[in-house]
């Protein structure tokens, strides 16, 4: 009874394939991983630096977001709370920036900021136990105060991913930490 | 050393949790229930469930997390009765649907409710093959909203996407609710604080909803009236919803014995009467 060539070579050929579907498996897997775990720096409408406004002039967080503390978002300031201070920052007006902020003013329009710290809709992240718990804010938004542009870094809070959270709630023992329900509903 | 086998069947053993922190329970009055359905409406608003239509509820695809049953008993016309039994998820402590996940997408938490978790769900259908009350819906199609009805979807509750199962959370957005006001006093929830949606817009009060282990709560009254009876007990699926049985006066010429009818007709109702129901019930 005769082998073909093709019957002869059959687990060589099936090691090439395996071969190959590794490596577009590798390559697949590095694009995703390197998609989606990244730093993610977004232009915002108006060039806003948390680094003067934080950290030069120490605003405390939650002068501009102020539902932190009693609410599920921090939410972000409104037009006329900006205004509010720099109508009187004559020395400051003349700035691009600060014409672009009048300009909206003006318009009567809120500002389309774009969200740098976002979770998907099954996540319901909830700011107010965390600040009752005494997080602060730099702990999973980095230091904000020193950056110009916001931007989320992979390195501190893995792109919020549930793993990170988890070891957290974990480490800090929270009650009910790990029940699903706390965060998906 | 423990296996994952040991640690899931640890996990499934009955009484997982010895004992609940709090143990949401929901009474049900059906001498109270009118059969209005304002507990439907104000699910589907509540809880952002689509509207399928009249194609998709032909096919059995509806999405209802409360539903109202009727009975008709078994009377000719003028003294013929309707019963409604709502039904929606029982929570049950020994629920068949937690059995039948192979993804834990459903489980039983500390509070004592059946979970139903959308992202880790892969869509099996097999929970809602295993629940005896039929109260699991599953998502065939992602539901979309027509303009403008999409801004009165409710922020606290996730829009479900195509292939996940869904099913009433005794509108745990609420309880998490209630349950961080109460952190903020460092307390225990207040009897009444979380309501469902359907408990709220209950006009007679027939759905009453609290914490079983307070007994001073509202709801562990309910669970001492001598009408008190779990649907389908026989299954041991220890529900936490707790149904008050109708037990209405006989109407004139029907023999006051406690229920209307005679014995073989009781029994050909639909309606679970409870064990000790005939000389409860005045």
């Amino acid at each position: 009874m005769s082998i073909g060539v093709f019957e002869a070579a059959r687990p060589v050929i099936k090691g090439l394939i395996i071969a190959v579907l590794a490596i577009i498996g590798a390559y697949i897997g590095h694009w995703v991983h390197g998609a989606t775990l990244n730093d993610y720096t977004p232009v915002q409408p108006i060039e806003f630096s948390h680094e003067v406004h934080a950290g030069e002039n120490e605003i405390p967080c939650e002068y501009c977001h102020s539902w932190a503390g009693r609410s599920a978002t921090a939410g972000v300031p409104s037009v006329e709370t900006c205004v509010g201070c720099h109508k009187g920052l004559t020395e400051v007006r003349d700035k691009p920036d600060v014409v672009k902020l009048f300009d909206y003013w003006e318009r009567g329009e809120g500002i389309p900021w774009v969200k740098v710290h976002d979770t998907p809709d099954f996540v319901h992240f909830r700011h107010k136990p965390h600040i009752r718990g005494g997080v602060e804010c730099q702990t999973c938004h980095g230091p904000v105060e020193e950056m110009a542009r916001v931007t989320r870094r992979v390195d501190l809070n893995e792109n919020l991913r549930m793993p990170w959270c988890i070891d957290c709630h974990t480490e800090e023992d929270v009650a009910n930490g790990r029940d699903c329900l706390t965060c998906h509903y | 050393m423990s296996t994952i086998r040991d640690k899931l069947r640890e996990y499934r053993t009955a009484g997982y949790y010895t004992e609940f922190e709090y143990h949401w329970t929901m009474a049900v009055d059906l001498d109270r229930c009118t059969g209005c359905e304002a507990c439907v409406v104000a699910c589907q608003a509540e809880n952002n469930l689509p509207i399928v239509g009249e194609k998709r509820m032909r096919q059995g695809r509806e999405m209802k997390w409360i539903r109202i049953e009727r009975y008709w008993d078994d009377s000719e016309y003028p003294n013929a009765r309707l019963n409604f039994i709502p039904m929606l998820c029982q929570h049950c402590d020994e629920a068949p649907c937690e059995i039948a996940c192979p993804v834990f997408a459903t489980y039983h938490n500390q509070d004592g409710l059946n979970a139903q978790v959308y992202n880790r769900c892969i869509g099996t259908r097999t929970c809602a093959v295993y629940c005896p009350y039929e109260v699991r819906f599953f998502n065939w199609f992602t539901y979309t909203w027509d303009e403008p009805l999409e801004q009165q979807l409710n922020p606290d509750v996730t829009v479900r996407e195509k292939g996940v199962m869904e099913k009433c959370t005794f509108c745990v957005q609420r309880i998490n609710r209630a349950k961080d006001l109460a952190r903020d006093e460092d307390r225990r929830v207040a009897d009444g604080e979380a309501q469902p949606a359907c408990a709220q817009a209950c006009p007679t009060d027939a759905i009453v909803f609290g914490d079983r282990n307070d007994t001073d709560s509202a709801v562990s009254r309910k669970l001492e009236d001598p009408r008190a009876y779990e649907v389908l007990k026989e299954l041991n699926t220890h529900p936490s919803v707790v149904y008050l049985k109708n037990a209405r006066a006989p109407l004139a010429g029907e023999e006051d014995d406690g229920h209307h009818g005679d014995e073989s007709e009781s029994h050909a109702s639909p309606v679970m009467w409870p064990d000790e129901s005939s000389e409860a019930v005045a």
